[in-house]
């Protein structure tokens, strides 16, 4: 399969079209937007100083180099804050969302285990935070996997429905990797009021610095936020922890007492600063960016829809732009993938890029599996071009319409090789008007 | 009309930054930073060409020049790790004219 950018702890699961295209010599797998973004020019001439010249601790009180240091530090958590509407001091940063998610999750939990030993999250969650979950339950916590809709919001009725008396905290992220859905977080915000000592965390990785956000207009209490999905630095990353009122959780790290106590560690600072500028720079381009990345993705859509025939697109259709999830019928997965590795697709339809399982994601919006494998994950970002949307798009129009004249092999057996020797002409059948769906396929098995 | 004492800079000023942010920007090695840069340089000093408050187009060439500063740097850096070219370069020829420094 082709590589995953394997630095990127949260690599999210499904295929995903690069915002850097392949080079025409050197194979080099390239990042994709919901994957990684590119760190901004911007970002990396301010974090340079600080991997150069002014080397200072930022903990160092006692002389000048640390004294610059801290005052970066300042900055940057200032920035951070200004993008979601917190306080500096509500900000810790942290190596990025994965330990943010780990944090907030878990350190609400063991915090209140004596009284409260119940949790609530979606099944459309990252798995960073579905993996903290299934932890906490080997502890004895009881978690509630909210099922979705069909268009992947999770509804505020089912959501009130699991609240139980012992519930300390509800994680529900902001926007989907996968599908770019966004759930109705300040609905779910202003419901939570209601009910005292439940805390909300939001994983905010995908929507940071993309959409506008609000922790006092939401009603959030904790919300993870990732560099390398902004267009910052990977390797850093921040957690707003609400200090008013007061939301108290169980620090993971144990350590010379950093940012609140909540953190240890000596903090890195040119990476807090590229956080910091990264934020200061999507505040400054948001609605810039929007506009683009709106106008790139109806582009994308309505070029794909206009040539190809029979394609589904996964999610509600109001998510972030910058995330299309399109699912081809009538091809298989795989094929399909193997057919479009030279666009840098990411590979696998699984976070886990060797196992070929349809996506646990699309399978709770109720894809059926045939069109969970063949689905395509369009990431979009601040540095996608036209020509890169026309030249993907030209792309996947050839492939598809080829792989479909094929004669495809339908793999409904578990097992290939007996199932290899059945080629079926699915798309003629398709054409002709037969149902796939009603064709009892198991009759013509061996 | 506005009595403030703010002046605000010349056209030519204007025009003499336009033109070092733009090949600054067209110095980028890198094909999406390029495009990026060049374009968001356009829509920047279009803005400045409408803004009929002084003190707004001051600020706002303030703004163009310390970025001027920033996009010269990391021109510089992008083009010392520059990759090879990217295929969509190749088949779809870019709008932009990409003269290199």
């Amino acid at each position: 399969m082709v590589g995953v950018d394997s630095s990127s702890p949260r690599e999210p699961t499904a295929l995903a079209w690069s915002t850097f295209l392949l080079p025409t010599k050197a194979k080099v797998i390239s990042p994709q937007d919901q994957a990684t973004t590119p760190v901004d020019p911007r970002v990396l001439d301010a974090m340079l100083p600080y991997l150069t010249d002014q080397y200072g601790n930022p903990h160092s009180r006692t002389h000048a180099y640390g004294w610059e240091a801290e005052s970066a530090v300042e900055d940057a958590r200032k920035h951070v804050a200004d993008l979601i509407g917190a306080d500096p001091k509500d900000i810790v940063f942290t190596s990025g969302a994965t330990e943010t998610n780990n944090m907030a999750i878990k350190g609400i939990a063991r915090f209140h285990k004596e009284k409260k030993r119940h949790i609530i999250t979606t099944q459309t969650e990252h798995k960073c935070v579905l993996d903290s979950c299934r932890k906490l339950s080997e502890e004895g916590f009881d978690i509630t996997y909210l099922p979705v809709q069909q268009n992947g919001v999770v509804s505020l009725n089912v959501l009130e429905n699991a609240i139980r008396p012992d519930t300390s905290l509800v994680s529900i992220m902001t926007v989907n990797n996968e599908t770019g859905v966004i759930q109705p977080m300040k609905e779910i915000g202003e419901m939570l009021r209601k009910y005292r000592g439940i805390y909300l965390h939001t994983d905010a990785a995908q929507a940071v610095g993309k959409i506008s956000l609000d922790v006092n207009e939401m009603n959030i209490d904790l919300m993870s936020i990732s560099g390398h999905k902004l267009y910052g630095p990977k390797g850093i990353g921040a957690a707003y922890v609400r200090r008013r009122p007061r939301v108290r959780l169980e620090p993971i790290l144990s350590g010379g007492g950093q940012e609140r106590g909540l953190r240890s560690g000596t903090l890195p600072t040119a990476l807090v600063v590229g956080l910091g500028e990264a934020a200061r720079i999507a505040k400054q381009e948001m609605k810039r960016d929007h506009a683009r990345i709106t106008e790139l993705s109806d582009h994308l859509i309505q070029s794909i829809n206009a040539q190809v025939e029979h394609v589904v697109r996964n999610g509600d259709v109001n998510g972030y732009p910058g995330c299309v999830n399109l699912s081809f019928s009538y091809v298989e997965g795989e094929s399909l993938l193997m057919a479009l590795k030279d666009i840098a697709l990411s590979s696998g339809s699984a976070c886990t890029s060797a196992s070929l399982e349809p996506s646990y994601v699309l399978r709770a919006l109720g894809a059926a599996e045939d069109m969970a494998h063949s689905s395509l994950r369009f990431g979009i970002g601040r540095f996608t071009t036209k020509a890169e949307v026309d030249f993907v798009v030209s792309h996947i129009i050839r492939t598809v319409n080829r792989l479909r004249d094929m004669r495809c092999v339908l793999y409904h057996q578990p097992s290939r090789s007996s199932s290899e020797s059945v080629p079926s002409p699915l798309w003629e059948m398709v054409q002709e008007g037969i149902d796939i769906n009603s064709i009892d396929w198991s009759q013509s098995q061996h | 009309m506005s009595t403030t004492v703010v002046t605000a800079p010349s056209r030519r000023a204007i025009l003499d930054l336009y033109a070092a942010t733009l090949r600054s920007s067209r110095a980028f090695s890198s094909y999406n930073f390029r495009e990026y840069f060049v374009g968001r340089t356009r829509e920047v000093f279009r803005g400045m060409q409408t803004e009929s408050d002084p003190a707004r187009l001051r600020t706002m060439y303030a703004d163009a020049r310390a970025e001027l500063g920033v996009l010269r740097r990391s021109a510089i850096v992008n083009q010392l790790y520059g990759g090879p070219k990217l295929a969509v370069e190749v088949h779809a020829p870019a709008q932009e004219d990409t003269q290199q420094a």
